[in-house]
């Protein structure tokens, strides 16, 4: 097994070198799609990792000590930030009822900004008061960006920011919403744009079609709340799922049709995302529980540990290491058993953020800006530096580069060394 | 049309009184009203004299819904749009007036990349847009944030003049200003006036209380304070909001038992008068903490005016509201927040006596946020302004 991670994780190299090349060829006007960095909540794989970053240990955004750039932002957000290409890209809502939502592209070198989008929310726009209706992530194909708000207003816009179709999900299932927001972030996978909008009224899933925004399925869910995230894999026919939870199920689905591939009657954790990388798909639920996907069929549990804590961050996968976060500590698991290897203390604050990680450190937003970086050692975790920004953080930065982009509440911060 | 076009002229080196400066600003003036005339037949569907491509596709836009067919069309016509060059910044604000409110965000999505084209040359154009009050509201607070977002001191400048504008969003923005200002108890108080979004309401209220001030605010927001009560009836298992209990069908005819079959037993109605600031009626506390249960409740509003009003509602559980026999709100949603005016629909008064009937339903989630059980209903203007029964 560690022969084949290593395989991997050389792999994962090579995909880098790649992808640069890709970068060399966007800049060149060889192709019209631009790389996507970091192109959806938790980046690529929804497992927010990069090997190769080298972003500063230390940074402060009093002094400016390693921030390369800030932009304040009118309104409020609390998702993340995406890099596609040159673009970094982010949401944010304001106004009266934070009824305008916007969707923001800066330039990754300086910040300036290259244009911005702004719709009326159609659908309703209320919100806890920590939330914001810009709350889930926008996501990106690498030639065009998903916006979506806990407004259920949904729109695509090319990398030039030109309106491609816009949605309001509200107006076609008007008793689709939740007055204490809605979180979840889209992905767009295979040409569908997948979104999960679970609360107390009109609940469901759905697959829109990333061209022109025409629903192609979409499938009743329970009438509960729920914040999380849809994820994808590849099973192991090479066929995408689209993999959602609920404080009920788990569920894979065929991206291009909805049909339930397999389902699991489980109590899920209704904040924090689940997570597939390299043939496993780790679930919070009482804990966390591991599932094997090697095979085409339904997933079998590997194992089950209700020790492994975690809130409302979502988890990621460092080399054999699942790392969960639980109030102010980050919790490191072994992925074949489960086994606690060791916990650290390494916020300070409530955290609604997820953890991110360059090379073998963990990048931690508490929610007053406050972020922990943790070494993340065999059998320990040390809290290398903790770096204060001076504004709420509730969105999962972005790695792109040597750079790492957090959306604050109210700003987008650049930092790098 | 408000006065605020006249900031958007070049400034003049002559005195206000400057021949000159009257006949341009005549000239400006005239140039205006002939391009209002000319946009005026884009907002009411009116080709003018252009492509007839374009103003389809505009058009198109203007009339799009919910729904696939609409986002075929829409994203079509957004196409070919995008780069038409013989249409205007000025053509897609014009032509929000009137449109549906999914076709609006369509136009606005055009018109946003279209004013970084164009910003350099309509600044004017902008200005005399957002003075027209005739305008589509959110166009013009759409033009609003164009022009102020990068000008704090012309933002300064207008923002007093939208107090009592028809546009929600430039009229909030105009009471926050004065209210980030910390204004005296006599400004307040002409501010309350103004002032049509609960939060400010809210906020206006507490602050004149703290200044010696005090405000009723349950009668200025004229929340609905009596009621005739009724319940529990059964919603075990949340299967009973849209039974038609017998309540419902003998208050449409005009009547009502004294006695009904309820949950557990018979159940008898109870006059109950809320003196709540916010109209909250606690059924929680009337009705013993019931989970599974319905209550009704009815009241009669005596509407000094005919017409259409506003019927908003504020309630954390199950809701369905009828105004005169007709079915104007319903609401599955339990324990999901609860705010003043969390519910707004239109309704049509009557003069005189408007008989209302409520129904709220509770579930049965054991949760401690999940236990409250109220609500708070009033009647009002389309800007929010309460309407206050004879």
């Amino acid at each position: 097994m560690k022969t084949a991670l290593r395989l991997e994780s050389m792999f994962a190299r090579w995909g880098s070198v790649m992808s640069g090349f890709l970068v060399l060829a966007t800049n060149l006007g060889i192709s019209a799609v631009a790389r996507a960095d970091w192109p959806q909540f938790r980046g690529v794989s929804s497992n927010a990792v990069e090997l190769n970053a080298d972003l500063p240990i230390e940074f402060d955004g009093a002094t400016g000590k390693n921030v390369a750039w800030k932009v304040s932002i009118p309104g409020r957000s609390v998702g993340g930030a995406i890099v596609v290409g040159n673009q970094v890209i982010t949401t944010s809502s304001v106004g009266m009822d934070e009824r305008r939502v916007r969707l923001h592209s800066y330039d990754v070198e300086s910040g300036g900004q290259n244009w911005v989008q702004e719709f009326v929310a159609r659908g309703r726009p209320y919100c806890h008061p920590t939330s914001a209706n810009a709350a889930p992530t926008p996501t990106s194909d690498g030639s065009r960006v998903y916006t979506f708000y806990s407004s259920n207003d949904l729109a695509c816009v090319d990398l030039e920011g030109n309106l491609i179709w816009y949605r309001s999900l509200t107006s076609d299932f008007v008793k689709a919403f939740n007055d204490t927001g809605m979180s979840s972030s889209p992905i767009v996978i295979e040409g569908v744009c997948i979104v999960q909008i679970e609360c107390q009224g009109e609940s469901f899933v759905a697959g829109i079609n990333a061209e022109n925004g025409t629903l192609l399925w979409k499938k009743d869910r329970p009438r509960k709340s729920n914040w999380s995230s849809p994820i994808s894999y590849k099973n192991s026919e090479g066929k995408s799922v689209v993999v959602i939870h609920s404080g009920s199920d788990l569920v894979g689905l065929d991206p291009k049709t909805g049909e339930s591939i397999w389902m699991k009657d489980i109590s899920c954790s209704t904040v924090p995302s689940s997570l597939a990388f390299e043939n496993r798909l780790y679930v919070p639920s009482r804990g966390l529980v591991a599932y094997d996907l090697s095979s085409s069929g339904e997933p079998s549990e590997l194992w089950k540990s209700s020790r492994i804590g975690i809130d409302s961050s979502s988890p990621l996968v460092l080399k054999d290491r699942i790392y969960t976060i639980k109030g102010p500590a980050v919790y490191s698991g072994d992925i074949y058993t489960g086994e606690v290897k060791w916990q650290a203390r390494v916020a300070e604050g409530s955290v609604w953020s997820s953890p991110i990680v360059a090379q073998d450190r963990m990048y931690l937003f508490a929610m007053d800006g406050k972020c922990s970086v943790t070494q993340l050692g065999d059998s320990e975790g040390v809290r290398l530096s903790l770096n204060e920004l001076g504004e709420d953080v509730l969105g999962t930065p972005a790695i792109a580069g040597n750079a790492m982009y957090v959306r604050s509440v109210s700003s987008l911060w650049k930092i790098a060394k | 049309m408000a006065g605020h076009f006249w900031m958007f002229m070049p400034s003049w080196p002559f005195p206000a009184t400057h021949y000159s400066e009257l006949i341009m600003r005549i000239t400006v003036c005239i140039a205006a009203m002939l391009s209002m005339a000319c946009y005026a037949g884009i907002a009411e569907g009116n080709p003018v004299d252009r492509n007839a491509g374009v103003n389809q596709d505009i058009q198109a836009l203007r009339s799009l819904e919910a729904g696939d067919e609409s986002m075929v069309k829409g994203a079509s016509a957004a196409a070919r749009l995008r780069d038409a060059s013989d249409c205007k910044l000025m053509d897609f604000l014009h032509a929000m007036k009137g449109a549906k409110p999914v076709g609006k965000n369509w136009l606005l999505g055009i018109a946003n990349k279209r004013y970084l084209k164009e910003k350099g040359a309509v600044q004017s154009e902008l200005g005399s847009f957002l003075a027209d009050t005739s305008n589509d509201p959110e166009a013009r607070y759409t033009v609003f944030s164009w022009l102020t977002e990068a000008d704090t001191d012309l933002r300064m400048k207008l923002l007093p003049g939208f107090l009592d504008d028809p546009s929600p969003e430039l009229r909030y923005a105009a009471v926050q200003q004065v209210l980030e200002s910390t204004p005296e108890a006599d400004r307040l108080k002409t501010l309350l006036s103004s002032a049509r979004h609960p939060s400010q309401i809210v906020e206006i209220i507490n602050r004149l209380d703290k200044a010696g001030v005090v405000i009723d605010q349950r009668e200025h927001f004229g929340f609905l304070s009596e009621w005739k009560l009724i319940g529990p009836f059964d919603h075990v298992g949340g299967h009973n909001f849209e039974k038609a209990f017998p309540v419902e069908g003998d208050w449409q005819k005009g009547s009502r038992a004294p006695v009904y079959e309820g949950k557990a037993g018979e159940v008898k109605w109870i006059d109950h008068t809320t003196s709540h600031k916010e109209g909250l009626v606690d059924l929680a506390s009337l009705y013993n903490k019931e989970k599974g249960c319905i209550v009704y409740g009815v009241t009669e509003f005596e509407s000094p005016i005919a017409g259409p009003a506003e019927i908003r509602m504020g309630c954390i559980n199950g809701n369905r509201v009828w105004v005169n026999g007709e079915l104007v709100m319903s609401n599955e949603v339990y324990h999901s927040s609860m705010q003043i005016d969390q519910y707004i629909e239109p309704i049509v008064l009557v003069k005189g006596t408007n008989r209302i009937l409520i129904k709220i339903c509770q579930n049965e989630q054991k949760e401690g946020w999940a236990q409250d059980y109220q609500f708070q209903i009033r009647i009002s203007d389309s800007t929010g302004l309460a309407i206050t029964a004879k």
